[in-house]
């Protein structure tokens, strides 16, 4: 299959004040569609920066990121956001659903700014996600009459009802107990061989790696290692 | 795509939801910023419909009363010409020498309707006391006597007359005694006082009418030299007048209304009091002072008790009978004893008492009182020193210095819609061209031909100056020949109308080219169409250059005065509030969405994260701040029509005092809601809510995507 992600030789240079912190020094990696991938390592290795890298919320320093064949450090900040928005699904560590907005209306939000379905499409899009993570029946709950492992089935129900390739996680159970954590984990996981959609989340949570089809480890910018676990949806 | 369009309104939709949702997840702000924009928008809404209501009620009195559309005055005026007169008094004008060129040359230009002369000044008028009146009165009677071949035996008429002015006498003799009681006066007054004092005593005794029936005349003669100047009340008032050629003026002042009386026949002259004019300072001033207090009573619900000024007035009307007394022959003195004792229900039989009884007026017994008076006792008296159909003597300086007197006869009296009550716009009386060009020395057409007639008849001829000494001193001497040469036959000039008698004067109908030839201050123009002031100015201008004339067109407004700047005045208030509570609106919905925007940057960056350009960002914020403003804007501007609806329906808002007369242009204002105001409130709103969130969404629009990763919050 071929790859939805390529990364060369990334590197990434934040100015924090008058120092310069180097958050990825050079990181290659290649994401094939499909694929169940965890990046792992400790606090401040760079995993929250590569993801963004990938997830064409920022741009390299140095080095070129390719998505769905695309050189994000190309594209135009107009451009990158489109590209998130038809390519590429989010799920936060925090949560991150609109709190004023019900379940449902956060589904269905991503494809109000995509545009192009009928409603009565969109209705049925969002209802058959809402059953698969289910939340069937609170469709018309707000977020915050939700638990933590509820909110969190919701913003895997936005990132998926676009369909996109590419999902990205962001240490999605760290806010979770692990019980619940695993089961979204569970949740992904069906996603990911249901639909063949490309997973790749951060943790340092070694049983939610153990469900990864690879894990790429990072210490200090670097990527340290590239292994493969579990199987994966596409990968096997 | 052909299923755009629904998402499109789906996603207008949801921008909408969010918007609301947002407003109504965090109540406190949005009712901050939205309280404050309501009271903005009420605050436009009934301010402007007040103002505006003022405006155009004023802008109908003045126009429809002195001002017209545009006015028109000498450039070199020394003042800028002031309707309603300024700080100063009358404005120092420059008189238009030959007003009917002016005519001529401003009916040529195209829009104008009508041109009115005015020449606008202050006089002062000569009342004559109430004992000149009855002696007037006792005199034509004597005439009459004289001129009859034999007295009438019977001759009430003449009794009551000579009945009247003894009575008068004898007030006259008591308040002197009561004078001389309390004075402490040098050998010299007092020797004149006495002298006066012994001629009183005289004339109140049965002799002296015994006498006057006998030898009349040198019996009124003493009543006229010695008695009547002991009389001290009358005197003169000043009088502001505006003289115009009355005809036309009528037709170009809609505003302006007989309230009693008739207008001055055509080209006759003749003088319509101001009304207003003839309250203040020609009533009686017990009536006055009762009025007053009515007025105070019913429009502004002052009470007698507890009032300092009422009860002054109160007291004034109980203490200064004395007008009163004197007007009342004792005739009307028994008829006013009889109503007034059935009236009060008394028993009293002294006129004074009764008098004084009758205006001891509270709270209780006011509204009573006034009715007796002005049904019983009034209809005795002369409540106004001047009535239709007297003659007044008005006397002003002239340019030159002297002072000048015309007699003019009162036809009427008049006020402007409007400024019924405006002390400062009210009072203008209105006067014929022909005795304000007396009254001011300007050559009117009689004088113009007496002193043609003159010349003619004494061979003098006008000779330039630049010529005089030639003329003088040259070869032939030939003006002190001429003047040698024929004969001055000073009675042949005064008989050939140099001198015109009184009557001949008032029933002189003088020609509408007589009356536009000769000088006016200014002149009112008429337009067809009131909207095109500035664009007539500018022709004026224009035909003034081109004519070499030098005249200054100014609007209504600008030529009225501190009356106009009041409007202009008002204006600058409302513009000024509106304006210091839309910036302090401005600060704090700024600052409250700028603090809304900053607590949800994860969110919008979450939004940027997942697909929102950054223009939905931007419409977010601005749809959230708008949607406050047009929610809260509109029903601040409903609740605002609302209350301008309750005052209208609630009759108005009541005039206080005469200066809110004046702005109110009436009794009351009642404010109308235009539909520019209410439009203008609601885009003043929007636009404030849209500044003001301007910069809260430029803060929203810069939030990256990155935010929605941060976890440390």
């Amino acid at each position: 299959m071929a790859a939805i992600v390529t990364a060369e030789n990334v590197t990434k240079v934040y100015q924090l004040g008058k120092t310069e912190v180097h958050a990825l020094r050079g990181v290659s990696l290649e994401v094939h569609g499909g694929e169940f991938l965890a990046i792992a390592g400790p606090s401040g290795s760079g995993k929250t920066t590569l993801l963004n890298l990938v997830g064409c919320v920022d741009v390299p320093t140095a080095g070129s990121v390719q998505v769905d064949g695309q050189d994000t450090r190309t594209l135009s900040e107009r451009a990158l956001t489109d590209l998130r928005l038809h390519k590429i699904g989010f799920i936060f560590q925090t949560f991150n659903l609109v709190s004023v907005l019900s379940v449902f209306q956060n589904v269905e939000f991503p494809l109000l700014l995509q545009g192009g379905l009928l409603a009565a499409e969109r209705r049925r899009r969002v209802g058959e996600l809402l059953e698969a993570v289910g939340l069937g029946d609170h469709a018309r709950h707000r977020p915050s009459e939700l638990s933590g492992g509820q909110r969190q089935r919701v913003a895997v129900a936005r990132a998926l009802v676009t369909r996109p390739p590419l999902v990205l996680a962001d240490e999605p159970t760290a806010n979770l107990d692990s019980q619940t954590g695993g089961a979204i984990v569970d949740l992904m996981r069906d996603m990911n061989r249901r639909d063949g959609t490309t997973f790749i989340f951060s943790t340092h949570d070694p049983r939610v790696m153990s469900h990864a089809s690879a894990v790429v480890r990072i210490e200090d910018g670097r990527v340290t290692a590239r292994e493969a676990a579990g199987p994966a949806a596409g990968g096997s | 795509m052909a299923s755009g369009v629904p998402t499109r309104w789906r996603q207008a939709g949801i921008l909408l939801q969010i918007a609301f949702r947002n407003l109504f997840a965090s109540r406190a702000k949005t009712f901050i910023v939205g309280g404050i924009i309501l009271f903005g928008a009420v605050l436009v809404v009934v301010g402007s419909s007040l103002v505006d209501s003022i405006d155009v009620g004023m802008e109908r009195s003045i126009q429809g009363s002195l001002g017209g559309h545009v006015q028109v005055y000498d450039a070199r005026s020394r003042d800028e010409l002031a309707l309603y007169g300024g700080m100063m008094g009358e404005s120092d004008l420059r008189p238009v020498e030959d007003f009917a060129r002016l005519k001529a040359l401003l009916l040529a230009i195209p829009g104008v309707r009508a041109v009115v002369p005015m020449g606008i000044d202050q006089a002062m008028v000569s009342i004559g006391n109430l004992f000149d009146q009855a002696l007037e009165r006792l005199r034509a009677d004597v005439r009459r006597r004289l001129a009859a071949p034999a007295p009438p035996q019977e001759d009430p008429e003449y009794e009551a007359h000579k009945a009247h002015v003894r009575r008068m006498a004898q007030l006259l003799e008591q308040e002197l005694l009561g004078a001389r009681a309390i004075a402490d006066m040098s050998a010299a007054v007092n020797r004149e006082r006495a002298d006066a004092f012994r001629d009183l005593q005289r004339v109140v005794l049965d002799p002296f009418w015994e006498e006057l029936d006998r030898d009349p005349l040198p019996a009124l003669e003493l009543l006229e030299n010695r008695i009547a100047p002991l009389a001290l009340d009358g005197g003169f008032t000043f009088v502001r007048y505006a003289g115009t050629d009355l005809d036309a003026f009528q037709q170009a002042f809609p505003g302006m209304e007989i309230v009693e009386g008739t207008t001055v026949p055509r080209g006759r002259r003749g003088i319509l009091l101001a009304r207003l004019y003839a309250e203040d300072w020609l009533k009686l001033k017990t009536a006055r002072r009762l009025d007053k207090i009515k007025e105070a009573r019913d429009l502004l619900h002052r009470r007698i008790a507890g009032d300092e000024e009422l009860q002054r007035w109160v007291k004034e009307n109980q203490a200064q009978t004395r007008d009163i007394m004197l007007q009342l022959d004792p005739r009307r003195a028994t008829e006013a004893v009889r109503r007034l004792q059935r009236a009060l229900g008394s028993r009293e039989t002294d006129l004074l008492r009764l008098v004084v009884e009758l205006l001891a007026t509270d709270d209780a017994n006011f509204d009573e009182r006034h009715r007796i008076f002005y049904r019983e006792l009034a209809p005795l008296l002369q409540l106004y020193m001047v009535k239709v159909g007297d003659v007044i003597t008005i006397k002003a300086p002239t340019k030159s210095g002297y002072m000048s007197s015309v007699n003019v006869p009162v036809y009427g009296f008049v006020q402007f819609k409007g400024l019924e009550r405006s002390g400062l716009a009210g009072v203008t009386s209105l006067m014929d061209m022909t005795s304000f060009r007396d009254l001011y020395g300007y050559l009117t057409a009689d004088k113009a031909e007496e002193i043609r007639r003159i010349q003619e008849r004494s061979g003098a001829r006008a000779i330039p100056r630049d010529q005089a000494e030639e003329a003088l001193f040259g070869g032939g001497g030939s003006v002190v020949e001429a003047g040698k040469a024929r004969a001055f036959d000073e009675g042949r000039l005064l008989a050939g109308g140099g001198g015109r008698r009184r009557e001949d004067l008032f029933s002189r109908v003088y020609s509408q080219d007589e009356i536009d030839r000769g000088v006016a201050l200014n002149a009112a123009v008429i337009l067809e169409d009131p909207g095109r002031i500035s664009q007539a100015i500018r022709d004026i201008e224009a035909m003034s250059a081109r004519e070499g004339l030098h005249l200054k067109a100014v609007s209504w407004s600008k030529a009225s005065g501190l009356v106009g700047q009041t409007r202009s005045l008002l204006r600058l208030v409302l513009y000024t509030a509106v304006l210091i509570i839309f910036a302090v609106a401005l600060v704090i919905i700024n600052n409250a969405m700028v603090m809304a925007t900053l607590q949800r940057v994860k969110e919008i960056g979450t939004m940027r994260a997942i697909g929102a350009q950054r223009r939905f960002v931007l419409v977010m914020v601005l749809v959230e701040t708008v949607a406050v403003g047009i929610a809260f804007g509109a029903a601040g501007a409903a609740l605002g029509a609302g209350v301008v609806w309750l005052v209208g329906a609630r009759g108005g808002i009541p005039a206080t005092n005469d200066t809110m007369y004046f702005l109110f242009s009436g009794p009351s204002l009642v404010p109308r809601l235009g539909t520019v105001s209410l439009g203008v409130s609601l885009a003043i709103v929007l636009l404030v809510s849209m500044v003001s969130a301007f910069y809260p969404a430029l803060i929203a629009m810069r939030v990256t995507p990155v935010e929605a990763m941060q976890t440390d919050e």
